[in-house]
């Protein structure tokens, strides 16, 4: 078996038996991604030299017999909103096109004290805007299961690259489903951590109140393990939640006897596909089978949460991507002859047209007259719709739903028609919304043969239980579906 | 004419004396060479997020007790939106609807007599300076220094309680003098360190309502503040006098040429979309916490000047030069404690001959040798007639410079008065031999050469002869010739 | 519900173009509808969660990024400070 298949629990172990070298891991992602890259144009940039050093040091550190984290050596691929010192970090936006990070986001300095190796940056939509990687300023990524397909966004070029086997662990981010939706197009698994869990210092806001950094793999154990790697408290982050993190790869096995599966009505109405909602269930009667119990329960909110997600993240979307006016950083239109007209021609060049439209929606809805009716609105049904999760937990363990109500569309399909592309969010804003973790689980595949995935949603702070039950389900059908042929 | 009645409210904004700015652990100081107390937080580099400065919080509840504020213990911060090159964020964090501290007051004295007024305090919140723009002639853009990005703030904002510039003149006072007495802010004016918003409204004597009001924005001193406000208040009467309206509008005062012009009128007014800061979490303040920083204010420059002109009687001037000097009124208080003299004997010391030598020796009180034990053991010494007032210039002058004892100090220098009376009577006789012409103009009505004879005969007597008894023998003497 | 799309564009320092505007405007409205069918809710105050208080820092200095690196990304800088277009009030 070639290397790039090779979960990276698997590699760590390989690497630790001596059984391989860093280099040759690295160099296997490298040419796993020279062979198929082209196709699925998963990377905007590729660190492959400094990839290859810091495998070589790797290799030495393990010949001169120090103990390493799990980690070392694992070759890594990085949303390109997370903030690499000295990397090109571009949102996927002309407006950072040549944005060169004199920072290293938290997230990216904890992985550096393991020993990984970065890979490269991956495309997403324009400031994870998006839910197809379609509104990238560069390039379209496709889908590896159908490169005709999109791979789900905004964190599509993760998705793909650790589907594709190009890099087996990826970082994404999830504001409004971005991790959970594209790991689901592409049969992988991706975590959206419980907000605060993760720290959001580097990560470029689209919408500081919902924003998460989250795993994504191939296998349950290694997003488990990559979590375990990214998650607690920051100093740097005033957000981030206080409190002590177990090791998550440790307590995977101890199955799901007697763990309460709630099935809310709300998430299998008529809009979801009938595969999609089949397989669910399907998944969830396997859980059964092993001891869980299944009980319905009821969000009723959950129908307006789409627009309370639109109308925070929007707001907020539209005062974080304010800094973005040619001055600092960034990309500066070349003609203007006064401050208003550097301001306005920078913005109206530098961002698309998705981004554009959020950034109007947001400021409408704070401005003055409106704020009441729109924003206040949207935080009180926030408040709302996580205290109706908070009371179903009174009756189960976790929830079980689909990620989106459908496999994964054409590309060009939803482009022009942004209402259809948001309501592809309706099954996943609502953790965000709440602050939940949400586990995104492949579960079989359409009639078409592109994958289906589940969402396990549980309380703040259960990522153990969701992990476990996700666990459990790979376990018990033997494996997901290995890495599509390209 | 009729007549007007102005009405002024004032926003204050002070900087913050913290190591650190308020989001991020930069350096907090004046005169950093351009651009060299920043980093990719205060820059707003993508990415970047806030941390609350604890003495951030500390400072502004101090000075909302200091204002008799109400604290809100739990409070958030907000945005306020808006696109200029100095914020790039292009949103200040700051506060809107709960300010940290709330409904209070600041006492003012208006007059020497000591009449008090109250100026409501609404309000005082915490928020992040800008950055500042530097423009050349020479050169035909802007440049952007964004070190002052995120130097703590806090916002003091008044009722509209003040009906007058000296009014506004005594507020502000009184605000500085407590700011640097809590030493939350160093007050630099030429530093920017403290500026002012003001607003003004004019209307008819004995109305009860306000009308449409000016905001002034860009006043940087207290004294452009005065200038600012009577600019204004004459403008306004102008306007309602021709039969104008005055319209809600912000303008911009130019201290330099005296007069201020619209910056922009209401209906272009911003629209800051505030809503609550997404990254950092509420602000809760421990009730203890709140209760500590309460007891641990010094007493309040505007206090002290009540206390001293009440309790020792003091007259305004004497009590506001102690309150303005924290060495010399501590230095009066110990003198107090020691007792024995009238207050006034010490201020008339303190702020006299004490002052005067400090001045001309360029030193504060502490490097000195005076201790309040040696002044008030002098002042004892006048009052009980051992050594007359001009010998107690004397021995102030060797009290400044050597820690003796003012009795050993006149034992040595043989200061001692003299009241003897053959003595004395012997030092008139001879300034009166040697006199005669004025002796005899004095006989003839020219009573002003009274003042030179006594003087003659002090100086005959060193200084030393007791002055009332020099007095009474000069005057008998003369009546014998 | 209608609008002033030129206004928020404005607001927000946006150029839409002309051709742009009215698609811009019918996509915000539709989404601004859905908003309008949101259930009444009970009116309290937004933004404060004293069950989760704020951890402050430390008032302790630590060192700057160097003026070369902090500007390094700056589209035009002079004498050490970043240019914009002369700012007149």
């Amino acid at each position: 078996m070639e290397l790039y298949t090779k979960s990276a629990t698997e590699l760590g172990r390989m690497l630790r038996n001596r059984e391989c070298s860093a280099v040759e891991i690295t160099k296997a992602s490298f040419s796993r991604i020279a062979g198929v890259d082209g196709k699925v144009q998963a990377f905007l940039t590729l660190n492959e030299q400094a990839a290859l050093e810091k495998a070589a040091e790797v290799d030495q550190k393990l010949a001169a017999g120090e103990i390493l984290s799990p980690l070392a050596g694992i070759p890594v691929g990085i949303k390109d909103n997370i903030c690499t010192k000295g990397v090109k970090t571009t949102c996927a936006s002309k407006m950072l096109h040549n944005f060169v990070p004199p920072y290293s986001a938290t997230v990216i300095q904890k992985l550096e004290n393991l020993d990984y190796t970065l890979v490269g940056k991956l495309n997403m939509d324009e400031f994870a805007m998006g839910s197809s990687t379609e509104t990238s300023y560069f390039q379209k990524t496709a889908n590896p299961h159908d490169l005709t397909r999109v791979p789900g966004g905004s964190s599509g070029g993760s998705a793909a690259a650790v589907a594709a086997g190009e890099v087996p662990l990826a970082l994404g981010s999830d504001t409004g489903g971005s991790v959970r939706q594209p790991a689901s197009h592409c049969g992988i698994v991706g975590l959206k951590p419980t907000y605060g869990s993760v720290s959001r210092y580097g990560l470029v806001a689209f919408a500081s109140s919902l924003d998460q950094i989250g795993p994504m793999a191939r296998t349950v154990e290694d997003v488990a393990l990559l979590y375990g790697a990214i998650c607690g408290q920051d100093v740097m982050d005033a957000t981030s939640a206080s409190r002590e993190y177990p090791d998550f790869t440790k307590s995977l096995d101890g199955g799901v006897k007697g763990l309460r599966i709630g099935l809310p009505k709300e998430y299998y109405g008529e809009g979801v596909n009938s595969d999609v909602r089949d397989a669910v269930l399907q998944a969830v009667k396997a859980l059964e089978a092993q001891g869980a119990q299944v009980v319905d329960v009821s969000l009723p909110s959950t129908p307006y949460a789409l627009s309370a997600y639109y109308i925070i993240s929007s707001a907020e979307a539209s005062s974080n991507l304010a800094r973005f006016d040619g001055v600092k950083y960034g990309y500066r239109t070349p003609e203007y002859k006064n401050l208003e007209e550097l301001y306005e021609r920078t913005r109206s060049e530098g961002f698309g047209d998705e981004v554009k439209r959020r950034i109007m929606l947001g400021t409408f809805v704070l401005s003055s007259g409106y704020y009441n009716a729109y924003y206040k609105r949207g935080k009180l049904l926030q408040q709302k719709t996580a205290e109706e999760f908070a009371a179903s937990f009174n009756d189960c363990d976790l929830l079980v739903t689909p990620v989106t109500p459908t496999t994964a569309f054409k590309i060009g399909e939803n482009i022009s028609d942004p209402l259809k592309m948001y309501a592809s969010d309706i099954l996943s804003v609502t953790v965000n919304i709440a602050g939940l973790p949400g586990l995104s689980v492949p579960c079989g595949k359409d009639q078409g043969g592109l994958p289906i995935g589940m969402q396990l949603i549980g309380p703040k702070f259960s990522e153990e239980t969701l992990l476990r039950t996700a666990y459990t389900y790979e376990k018990l059908i033997g494996g997901f579906d290995p890495i599509p042929t390209l | 004419m009729k007549d007007y009645e102005i009405v002024v409210g004032l926003e204050v904004h002070a900087e913050l004396s913290t190591n650190t700015k308020i989001y991020c652990s930069c350096k907090n100081s004046f005169g950093s060479e351009v651009n060299s107390n920043c980093c990719p937080i205060c820059l707003g580099m993508p990415g970047t997020l806030p941390t609350l400065n604890e003495k951030v919080v500390d400072y502004a509840i101090k000075m909302g007790h200091a204002l008799n504020c109400t604290i809100n213990r739990v409070c958030k911060q907000d945005r306020k939106n808006y696109f200029y090159p100095d914020l790039p964020k292009a949103y200040q964090i700051s506060q809107s609807d709960i300010p940290l501290c709330e409904h209070g007051y600041l006492d003012v004295m208006l007059d020497r007599q000591g009449t008090m007024k109250r100026i409501g305090v609404t309000r005082i919140h915490i928020e992040e300076d800008a950055g500042k723009l530097v423009h050349d002639d020479s050169f035909a853009g802007s440049l952007v220094d964004f070190n002052r990005c995120g130097v703590p703030l806090i916002e003091i904002v008044s009722e509209p309680d003040m009906r007058s510039s000296a009014e506004a003149k005594a507020y502000l006072d009184g605000i500085k003098a407590i700011l640097q007495c809590l030493d939350v802010s160093d007050c630099k004016m030429q530093e920017g360190s403290i500026r002012c918003d003001i607003n003004v409204s004019v209307r008819e004597k004995g109305s009860e309502t306000f009308n449409n009001r000016v905001e002034m924005k860009n006043v940087n001193t207290f004294s452009g503040a005065v200038r600012a406000i009577e600019y204004e208040t004459k403008r306004q009467i102008e306007v309602m006098e021709a039969g104008g309206t005055i319209s809600q509008e912000t303008r911009r005062w130019d201290d330099v040429k005296g007069v201020n012009s619209l910056l922009r009128s209401k209906e272009n007014a911003e629209d800051y979309r505030y809503f609550p800061e997404p990254d950092l979490l509420t602000i809760v303040v421990p009730e203890e916490k709140v209760e500590a920083l309460k007891q641990s204010l010094p007493e309040l420059p505007h206090h002290r000047l009540l206390r001293y002109m009440n309790d020792y009687r003091l007259p305004h001037f004497d009590a506001n030069l102690l309150v303005e000097n924290l060495e010399k009124a501590a230095f009066f208080e110990d003198c107090i404690a020691i007792g024995g003299s009238q207050p006034k004997s010490i201020t008339n010391w303190l702020l006299g001959d004490v002052s005067r030598i400090l001045n001309e020796k360029n030193w504060v009180l502490s490097q000195s040798e005076l201790t309040p034990e040696n002044l008030m053991e002098m002042i004892a010494l006048i009052e009980s007639g051992k050594i007359s007032n001009t010998t107690g210039k004397t021995v102030i002058k060797v009290l400044m410079e050597e820690n003796k004892k003012p009795s050993v100090i006149v034992e040595e220098k043989g200061l001692v008065q003299v009241s003897d009376s053959s003595v004395l009577e012997a030092i008139v006789d001879e300034v009166l031999a040697n006199n005669l012409k004025l002796v005899a103009d004095y006989k003839g009505g020219k009573t002003n050469v009274w003042g030179f004879l006594v003087g003659q005969c002090m100086r005959a007597s060193k200084g030393k002869g007791n002055p009332a008894l020099l007095r009474e023998l000069l005057e008998k003497a003369i009546a014998k010739l | 519900m209608n609008i002033d799309i030129k206004r928020v564009a404005k607001l927000a320092r946006l150029r839409i173009e002309e051709e742009k505007l009215d698609k811009f405007e019918r996509e915000m409205e539709s989404i601004v509808a859905m908003v309008e069918n949101l259930p009444e809710l009970t009116d309290k105050a937004v933004g404060l969660d004293p069950s989760r208080p704020m951890g402050l820092r430390e008032d302790k200095i630590r060192p700057s990024l160097k003026r070369g690196e902090l500007l390094a990304n700056a589209p035009q800088t002079q004498a050490g400070c970043v240019v914009v277009p002369k700012t007149v009030e």
